[in-house]
């Protein structure tokens, strides 16, 4: 595993996650949009797909590959790095979620509502999440830039 | 201070050139990213005791020629 692997796998993931979670917020919230990916086609598996393998692949890099370039690849610089990212996560999720229940319709509220709202809130989760990846990979391809 | 950490003074920069190293090549040898090098060179981080003992042993000085107390 390099860099500029590991930039790979995680972009990609991550860019394919923005991807199907906006596209997923944005038609629960009612915008229509010309096409459509329907959630019976396999289509909707794609996102996953590519999260168990590229996780797949990273976990295997990480306990069968090359340790001293383990080392370097996972230091605790790299670390810190994933937790300060991770903490963005949490306020992301924290403001997106105190705004999504800001907007909810709570005179009328119905069963309705508030399985709409969990799909909001797992949507807008899953938006942090490809977000997150997005910009972690970025920090290896600065990485393998520079380095 | 302006390449310090508050909490720490560094020689790394002028011991790593002295040994004729560039960071890339430092952190080669001392097994770490090459961020982390540059990171605590520039005051941005305290790296770990484990992660000290490794530059020193690379560098092949102590520890305490390496950082000091503000």
């Amino acid at each position: 595993m390099t860099y500029f692997k590991r930039f790979l796998i995680v972009f990609i993931c991550g860019i394919v996650q923005i991807f199907y979670a906006a596209y997923l917020l944005l038609n629960l919230f009612g915008y229509n949009i010309d096409w459509h990916i329907s959630n019976h086609d396999l289509f909707m598996f794609i996102p996953g797909i590519l999260v168990f393998v590229g996780s797949g692949i990273l976990c295997a890099s990480y306990y069968l590959g090359d340790r001293k370039k383990n080392n370097i690849l996972y230091d605790e610089y790299t670390a810190l790095r994933y937790y300060k990212i991770a903490a963005i996560g949490y306020v992301l999720n924290g403001i997106g979620i105190f705004i999504l229940f800001s907007v909810q319709d709570w005179a009328n509220w119905s069963f309705q509502n508030a399985n709409n709202m969990i799909y909001q809130i797992a949507a807008f989760a899953w938006l942090t999440f490809g977000i997150l990846l997005t910009i972690f990979s970025l920090g290896d391809y600065k990485e393998y830039k520079n380095g | 201070m302006g390449k310090h950490h508050q909490n720490l003074l560094n020689n790394l920069e002028d011991l790593r050139k002295k040994a004729g190293l560039t960071q890339q090549e430092l952190s080669e040898a001392a097994e770490v990213s090459r961020k982390s090098i540059n990171a605590i060179e520039n005051g941005i981080y305290v790296p770990s005791t484990v992660l000290s003992l490794k530059i020193a042993q690379t560098l092949k000085c102590n520890v305490e020629d390496l950082f000091k107390l503000p």
